[in-house]
Order: C-alpha cells, then sequence, then structure tokens
C-alpha cells in the first residue's frame, strides 16, 4: 500500500512539475501567489497519494469473488483513527490559511510610493487615463519594477481585469472604484483579457498592455500625447482603435473586432450624418445578420462633440477605402 | 394521517350526481381539464395585464415584459389547476366536502399512471426521475453543442449569442432540473422506505411540488424561442447590471427559478417533517441509514437557502419590470448587493447538490463491501458541520468582486473549515473499504469514482479557498474544471450509483450489469479526458464562458470536445440500460444487494403502502458481519411493537 502510494505521489510529482502548469510569472505578485501554488499542491499532491494509495490497495486486496457471500470484518470506527483524520487536515488547512492571509497581506497592501492608473472597462473594451500625465489610451503601458495601483470602474456592465503573467484579478463594478496592485518585472507585450461575462462581445474583450524600461515608458507617454494633440480624422483613428476596434473590423486601423459589422462593407461611401447616426443610435439601423441592443446607446453621451466629430471624419475618409 | 381520515369520512357524502360523461371528463382534474384550463389562463393573464395598464393609462397596453411576467406565473397556474393540483386544497377552502382519499391513486398500474397526479411517494419518485433525466439528456445535448464550438478556434456553428443563452441554459437545467430534483426523486422514493413509512407525511403538497418542476423547465427551454434576442444569456449566475440590461428572454430565467424553487422548498419540508415525525417504532436518529441523514440535512438547507435565490430573482424582475433599482448603480442600486444574496443561496446549493449523493455513497459502499459504515456518528455529524459551516461561506465566490477586502479573510476561513468535515468523509468511506469484502456491481464503481473524482474536486477547492490562488484562477476554465468534478464527477456519478442501486427496488427488474460497466468506464474515462485538462488551459489564461480563444488554446480543446462526445455517448449505454432492462429484465426479488437497510426488506417493488406491517426497528442499519445483528425486525412478535402505531398508520 505504501509503495501504490508513493508510486502515485511520485507520478504526481512529475506531473506536477514536467507540465508548465502556470504561465510565466512576470511580476512581483506572482512570484508571491506562485509560492502559495507550490505550497497547496505539495499538500495536495501528498494527501492524493494517500488517498490513492489506500483506495487502489483497497480495492485490489480486498476483491471479493462474485459467489463469495461472506461479510467484511465488523469494524465500526476507530476513535484514534477518527482523531488523527480530523486533526491533521485541520493543522494543513490552517497552515495554507495563514500562508495566504499573509501572502494576500503582501500583494494587497498599496505602498506609500506608487503610480496609479485609472482603468475603465466599458462593452467591450479597456480603456486607462494615466493621471500624472494627463493620457488616456486604448494600451496599459507600466514602467518595469515600480508598483502601480490599477483603479477599476466600469461604464455598463461587471468586467474583470486579468493579466495571466501577473496573476492580478479584479473586477470592475459599475458604481464603485475597486484596485488592484501590479509590480511587473518582465519587460514585453502582454494581453488583458476580461473574465466576467460583460454580454455578446465579452470573448473578444481584450487590450494590450506593454511593459516599458524608464526610458522607453517616458517615449511612450510623449508620443501618446502627440496623438491626443492631433485633431480630426488623426484623432478618430486614436479613438477608434480605444473603444470601437474591439468589436469592428476596420482595415486603415487595424482592427479585426468581429462582435459588429465590418466598417468597411457596411460604412463605405456613406456620409456623415449615416455615420454620426450609427454611433449615437445605432438601433436606427441594423446591419443585415446582426441583432439590435448589442452595441451600447452611450456613446452619444460618453464622448465629446469634438471628439464624436473626429471620429465621423475619421470613419467617413477611411472606411471601405483601403 | 387525520386529514385523510377526515376524507373517508365524507366518502359517503360525495356520491356525485349523475353528470354526462364528457361534462364529467372536461371538469374533473387531467389532462382534458389542463388543456382548455391553460389555455383560459393564458387569456385572463393577458387581458389582466391589458385591462390594468389601460385602466391607470400606462403605454403601450402590451408591453412585452410584463406580458411575459404575467404569463409565467398564471398559465403555470392555470395547468396545475387544470390537471388537479389544487382539489383537495379548493374544496377545503371552499367548505365543500373533501374528495375523499381512496388512495386509489396508489400506485401505477400502466404507464398513464406516471403522467397523473399521484400522491403516492413511489410513482412520485419515478416521476421525478424521468423528468430529471429527460432535462439532463437536453442540457447534455446542449453542452456539446457548446464543445462543437469550441473545437476550433474562432466561430463554426453559433453566434455569441446563442452561445452564451446554451451554457446558461445547460447550467441552469442541470442544477435546478437535473442535480436537485434527482436527488429529491431518488429521496422521495427511497427515504419513507428507509424509515419504515407508508408514504411521505403530505402526499398531496408531494404530488404538487413535482408538478411544478416540469413547469420552470420547459420555462426555460421556452426562453429560446423568445422573439428578441433569444435565451437568458448572463450566465446562471444572472449577475447585475447584465442581467437588468438583457433582452426579455431573461425574464425566463427569474420566473423558472420560482417554480422551481417553490417545488424544492415544499419537498424539503416535506421531507423534514417526515422524517421527524414518521420514523418507524426504534428508528431513532442514531440508527437512520446515512442517506436519510443526508436527506435531513441537504432539505433544512433547501429550507433555510433557497428563499435567497427567489428574492434575488424577484428583485431583477421587479428591477427588469417596475425599474425599481435595487441593483443597478445608474438608480443608486448596489451591483454587489446581488451577488451576496445570490450566493448566499447558491454556495449551500452546492451542498444541497451534494449532501445527498454523501449519502447515497454511504449506502452503496457499506452494502458492497460488506462492511459497516466506518464511524457512523462522526459520518452523520460531520453531515451537519457541513450545513452549519455551508452557510457562512458564500462570499469566496466574490474574492475578486470588489466587496469589502477584509469580508475575505473570515470567509477564507470557513472554507478552509469545511474541508474538514469533507475530509472525514472521504477517509472514513476509506476505511469502509478496509477488511472488507468487495463487489464491484456498476453502483459500486460509481460509488468509488465519485470518491476519487470528489476527491480532486475538493483539493482544486482548496486551490480556489485560498485567496492568492483565485485571485489568478477565479473566472477561468480552472473554475469550469473544478465545478464538473464537483457535481458531474460527485454528484452525477452518485445519481447514478442511486439508479443503478435502487432501479431493481424500483421496477422490480434486474439491470444488465454488463451494460452498467460499460456505462461506467465510458463516463469514467470521458469525464477525466474532458474535464482534466481544463485546469490547465484555465491557469493558462484562457477565461470561462467565451465562444473563441486563444489560437493556443486549439489543439488541447480539440481533445476536450472530441472527449465530451465520447461522455455524451455513454450515457445511450445508460438509456439503453435503463428502457430495456425495465421492460424486458430479468425479475429482481426483494434484496438483490443483502442489504440492511429497510427499503430491501420489502417485495420489489414495495407493496401500495410499503410495509404490509409495520416494522420495529431494533439496530443499526450496516451491521454486515456481525453475528446475529438485525436492523429491523418484519414479522417480529406484535407483543414488541410499542404503542407508536398512530404516527405511522394511514
Amino acid at each position: 500500500m505504501v509503495l501504490v502510494g508513493a508510486a502515485v505521489g511520485v507520478a504526481l510529482a512529475l506531473v506536477a512539475v514536467l507540465i508548465p502548469w502556470l504561465p510565466p510569472a512576470d511580476s512581483a505578485e506572482a512570484l508571491k501567489i506562485d509560492d502559495v501554488y507550490w505550497f497547496v499542491t505539495i499538500i495536495c499532491i501528498a494527501i492524493f497519494a494517500l488517498v490513492a494509495g489506500v483506495s487502489l490497495y483497497a480495492v485490489w486486496k480486498f476483491r471479493a469473488a462474485p459467489d463469495d457471500t461472506d461479510d467484511g470484518a465488523p469494524i465500526h470506527g476507530h476513535t484514534g483513527l477518527e482523531v488523527v483524520w480530523t486533526a491533521v487536515p485541520a493543522a494543513l488547512v490552517t497552515a495554507i490559511t495563514i500562508y495566504s492571509g499573509i501572502v494576500l497581506n503582501q500583494i494587497d497592501t498599496v505602498p506609500k510610493d506608487h503610480r496609479v492608473v485609472e482603468v475603465t472597462g466599458q462593452q467591450f473594451a479597456w480603456s486607462f487615463h494615466y493621471p500624472d500625465s494627463n493620457v488616456t489610451s486604448g494600451v496599459l503601458a507600466l514602467p518595469i519594477g515600480q508598483t502601480t495601483e490599477l483603479k477599476l470602474q466600469a461604464k455598463d456592465v461587471i468586467h474583470s481585469f486579468w493579466v495571466p503573467e501577473w496573476r492580478m484579478k479584479e473586477d470592475a463594478v459599475p458604481g464603485i472604484t475597486t484596485n488592484v496592485l501590479v509590480t511587473p518585472t518582465k519587460e514585453g507585450t502582454f494581453t488583458v483579457i476580461c473574465t466576467e461575462l460583460c454580454g455578446l462581445g465579452h470573448a473578444l474583450m481584450r487590450a494590450q498592455a506593454f511593459v516599458f524600461s524608464e526610458a522607453d515608458y517616458e517615449k511612450w507617454v510623449s508620443d501618446e500625447k502627440a496623438k491626443a494633440a492631433a485633431t480630426g480624422s488623426a484623432a478618430g483613428k486614436t479613438l477608434f482603435t480605444q473603444q470601437c476596434g474591439s468589436c469592428h473590423t476596420l482595415a486603415d486601423a487595424g482592427t479585426q473586432g468581429e462582435v459588429g459589422p465590418d466598417l468597411d462593407k457596411v460604412l463605405a461611401g456613406k456620409d456623415a450624418d449615416f455615420v454620426h447616426e450609427s454611433i449615437v443610435n445605432p438601433n436606427a439601423e441594423i446591419a443585415p445578420g446582426y441583432q439590435p441592443d448589442v452595441m451600447p446607446g452611450t456613446f452619444g453621451d460618453s464622448l465629446t462633440d469634438a471628439q464624436l466629430q473626429s471620429l465621423v471624419e475619421y470613419l467617413v475618409k477611411t472606411a471601405g477605402k483601403s | 394521517m387525520a386529514l385523510e381520515t377526515r376524507g373517508h369520512e365524507h366518502a359517503e357524502v360525495q356520491a356525485a350526481p349523475p353528470r354526462g360523461k364528457w361534462r364529467r371528463r372536461l371538469t374533473t382534474g387531467g389532462w382534458i381539464r389542463a388543456a382548455w384550463v391553460t389555455p383560459l389562463a393564458f387569456v385572463l393573464a393577458t387581458l389582466l395585464v391589458i385591462g390594468c395598464r389601460a385602466w391607470l393609462d400606462y403605454h403601450p397596453l402590451n408591453e412585452f415584459q410584463v406580458l411575459l411576467t404575467a404569463w409565467m406565473i398564471i398559465v403555470p397556474l392555470g395547468f396545475l389547476i387544470g390537471i388537479g393540483g389544487f382539489d383537495y386544497w379548493f374544496y377545503w377552502a371552499s367548505g365543500r366536502p373533501t374528495r375523499p382519499e381512496d388512495h386509489s391513486g396508489h400506485g401505477a398500474r400502466s404507464w398513464k399512471d406516471y403522467f397523473r397526479v399521484n400522491t403516492d411517494h413511489k410513482v412520485i419518485g419515478v416521476q421525478y426521475l424521468v423528468t430529471t433525466i429527460f432535462f439532463f439528456v437536453t442540457a447534455g445535448l446542449m453542452a456539446m453543442f457548446m464543445r462543437a464550438e469550441l473545437a476550433k478556434p474562432g466561430m463554426q456553428f453559433v453566434d455569441n449569442n446563442t452561445f452564451n443563452g446554451l451554457f446558461s441554459v445547460h447550467a441552469s437545467l442541470m442544477i435546478f432540473l437535473f442535480v436537485i430534483p434527482a436527488f429529491a426523486g431518488l429521496g422521495n422514493y427511497v427515504i419513507p422506505l428507509m424509515i419504515g413509512a407508508p408514504d411521505m407525511a403530505f402526499p398531496r403538497l408531494n404530488a404538487l411540488s413535482f408538478w411544478l418542476l416540469p413547469i420552470a423547465g420547459l420555462i426555460m427551454l421556452a426562453s429560446f424561442l423568445v422573439p428578441e434576442g433569444g435565451a437568458f444569456a448572463a450566465g446562471w449566475t444572472n449577475y447585475v447590471p447584465l442581467s437588468v440590461q438583457q433582452p426579455p428572454g431573461n425574464l425566463f430565467f427569474q420566473m423558472a427559478v420560482q417554480w422551481a424553487g417553490a417545488s424544492s422548498i415544499m419537498t424539503a419540508l416535506n421531507f423534514l417533517v417526515t422524517i421527524i415525525t414518521m420514523r418507524a417504532p426504534g428508528m431513532s436518529f442514531w440508527r437512520m441509514p446515512l442517506l436519510v441523514w443526508a436527506n435531513f440535512a441537504t432539505s433544512t438547507l433547501v429550507v433555510l437557502a433557497t428563499p435567497f435565490i427567489a428574492g434575488s430573482q424577484f428583485f431583477i424582475l421587479l428591477d427588469r419590470v417596475l425599474h425599481t433599482n435595487f441593483f443597478e448603480p445608474g438608480g443608486d442600486g448596489y451591483a454587489l448587493g446581488y451577488q451576496h444574496i445570490f450566493w448566499f443561496y447558491s454556495h449551500p446549493a452546492v451542498y444541497i447538490m451534494m449532501l445527498p449523493g454523501f449519502g447515497i455513497a454511504s449506502e452503496v459502499i457499506a452494502v458492497f463491501a460488506r462492511k459497516p459504515v466506518f464511524g457512523y456518528r462522526l459520518m452523520a455529524l460531520s453531515l451537519m458541520a457541513i450545513l452549519v459551516l455551508g452557510f457562512s461561506v458564500w462570499a469566496h465566490h466574490m474574492f475578486v468582486s470588489g466587496m469589502s477586502p477584509w469580508l475575505r479573510i473570515p470567509m477564507m476561513a470557513t472554507t478552509m473549515l469545511i474541508a474538514i468535515p469533507t475530509g472525514i468523509k472521504v477517509f472514513s468511506w476509506l476505511a469502509t473499504l478496509w477488511e472488507g469484502r468487495i463487489h464491484f456491481k456498476t453502483p459500486m464503481l460509481f460509488a468509488l469514482g465519485f470518491v476519487s473524482m470528489f476527491v480532486i474536486g475538493g483539493l482544486s477547492g482548496v486551490y480556489l479557498g485560498s485567496i492568492p490562488i483565485d485571485i489568478h484562477a477565479s473566472d477561468t476554465y480552472f473554475i469550469v474544471a473544478h465545478i464538473h468534478y464537483v457535481l458531474f464527477g460527485g454528484s452525477l456519478f452518485t445519481i447514478f450509483a442511486g439508479i443503478y442501486y435502487w432501479f431493481p427496488k424500483m421496477t422490480g427488474r434486474m439491470y444488465n450489469e454488463r451494460l452498467g460497466k460499460i456505462h461506467f468506464w465510458l463516463t469514467f474515462v470521458g469525464f477525466n479526458v474532458t474535464f482534466f485538462p481544463m485546469h490547465w488551459l484555465g491557469l493558462q489564461g484562457m477565461p470561462r464562458r467565451v465562444s473563441d480563444y486563444a489560437d493556443r488554446f486549439g489543439n488541447l480543446n480539440f481533445i476536450i470536445s472530441v472527449a465530451s462526445f465520447a461522455l455524451g455517448a455513454s450515457t445511450i449505454v445508460f438509456l439503453y440500460n435503463m428502457i430495456v432492462s425495465w421492460r424486458r429484465g430479468p425479475i429482481a426479488p426483494g434484496n438483490p444487494w443483502r442489504a440492511l437497510t429497510l427499503e430491501w426488506q420489502v417485495s420489489s417493488p414495495p407493496p401500495i403502502f410499503n410495509f404490509d406491517e409495520i416494522p420495529q426497528v431494533v439496530g443499526s442499519p450496516y451491521e454486515y458481519g456481525v453475528r446475529g445483528a438485525r436492523h429491523a425486525v418484519l414479522n417480529g412478535d406484535r407483543a414488541e411493537v410499542p404503542e407508536r402505531e398512530e404516527v405511522v398508520s394511514h
């Protein structure tokens, strides 16, 4: 029985170690969470090996012949054993609870010196506002090695912010502001995934996240400022990639969303009034094969007149032209 | 049962005046009366809405959501009145002589009797099981539809709206129309027999609670037919604000939950009263089989918790139809308030779906290992511990929801604590196997499959109970894997174990053992290949409830889809075995498993009133291997039986 249990334990340990169960850990928080993960894994392997060892041994050793009409040994219980298998799991789960509590405190305490990014979720796109440089963008950019507090809000329904490599996740809830901390430790491009069902475009609600060196981050900020200063269709393009591209395909902006119609097709040759109406009152004319009420009817309120105008200008200029 | 006795007195008064044959058919409870009362109720509901709106000057008069609400309340009531579910109470309330309960409705002589309002707990148990298996197959087909869509990245067969509808209705049917009522069905059949009672305490209530169930299921299915937007598609959790902003199909979830919940609560009350008051002489609590204990704990959970989900869905209904803004942040509502109320039911619901399975596993393992259940009292007490703790862990579903951060800590502690009684049960089942003489009949295979799969589901639950890991894993495919290990590997395996175990008792025939074993191994392998890789998908970054996913997950998803079709195919073996064995299987003896509990001491199927004489319980139900020990005396000396007959007589 011990042999069976040990064999199962070794096999499980190999499965746990050899298969890469977790994505790369690219934030300080991820490293701490992974420590808890491995701590729990070791305990679970031990328990499962014990259970598998006992049960495999028992079903082999105590199997009865079909014509065997005898009964088993009339064992009703064993107080010592019952105390042990109450006390030992109690100790183990207490250890897990305490360790989890300590790690939670570490990854959840907002340090004095930290940056802030305001994250807004809406159907079906993320937007990121950087208060210290007053930049708003459709991508999340963070300098490496600094702790950033992401303040999450939602415009319509609940969304959830998750970057698997950072391990950190938190819901964005309409009406309240929630927060989550991230300290990225590796430069690169990551994907922000919405993990709370938010409607028809949920599966496609993604945003890019960049982790830059300090110098590259400053450069990114100044580039964004330049984009924001642009007017007319250039500003419209920025807006489009931030707020529309996750659902709509538009060749000029390089977006490939499939929740709503392909704008190169349905807006080709349309005038500014039609485009404007389609944005502020999406149900006015529904493209064939699509359903009403999928596109939020709130863009007329959430976009300023200037933004709306630049967006319309951009779409009239580019839709169906490339 | 006093009420019925009074009914007998009125039997003479009830000499019905001669009436035409058709008039009698049209006015006595049954499908013919239902066929005209149901449409009448539809018309009345429509007139009520339009009349009230015209009187109050609300426009438009035919507001679709209001009409749907009225229809889904009044039309099912019309159906229930038509089929005769309320007859007795109407007679009683109107002061007319109540119909005598002559028990002619007891027992089923032909298949048609299963389609009538029947007060026999054995008939009702079978009605429950057949109905729930129908919805199980329907919801399973929906799952296979989803797996077909998910076999490749990108969109293949359905659009996003249909996909979201499929997983929402799949989960709702499996939970409210399969797992919960399937256990209620098994309990309905078995519990009165196990405690030596002739029926449930309230047979008419029992009949009514069954008939609410198909109503709930049909409402859920009907949501696919809604012209604007189709089925409810906000998940079975139906989080606000998404659910409030959904097309009218979402109303179908709110109303179906009311009907299913009412059915659940009424059955649970019935179980509680039956178990507390109708035990045979000598059947003390410490002599009850563990399934009865499990049902006692489950019913307590149902009675205390189910009103919360009913409330949560009523509030959404009011938010949608009356614009009350309980939860809508736009009108000062609090979106997380919904989640607290919802999970205050829906976490205990996990134990509602699990504890009866624990009970079935205990029965089956003891019988097929030929040993007493190890640590019987601790097994019963751990059920009660889970019952109490189960109410204090709800917010572990909300660790990343944005609720008060401090609340996560106590919820983590209680969540971890609940692993202790659960662990006790697993270890005790293993110890029950020790030095037994294990017979690997199909029920035992499913019970052992349950223990091993449930251990995996329990351990992944420990991962999720730890807040730092949950921050990463929640709302991903890891959750999908976890809940299916608990509800499929846990609940469904025990439901199969129970169906095979009591099949001979219910039908009087044996099932085909060879097909049963094929069914088990197909299910066991198909289940693991389908759901185990989902742990990896979730940890690596695949969120749940998506119709499309990153290309790098394509291969594994394809394997999962293929395995899920094999898993679905295994159900065909099960259905074939059940149907053919029911019709042509070898005749079952009264006690094919040599079990000690009371239901096996009577013929298969049992006599109409279960026991020809009241059994006298004299010992524990699991005294296998104890020389001369007995659980009950059925043909014993009448003088030994104490004067408690009135409690159980009818």
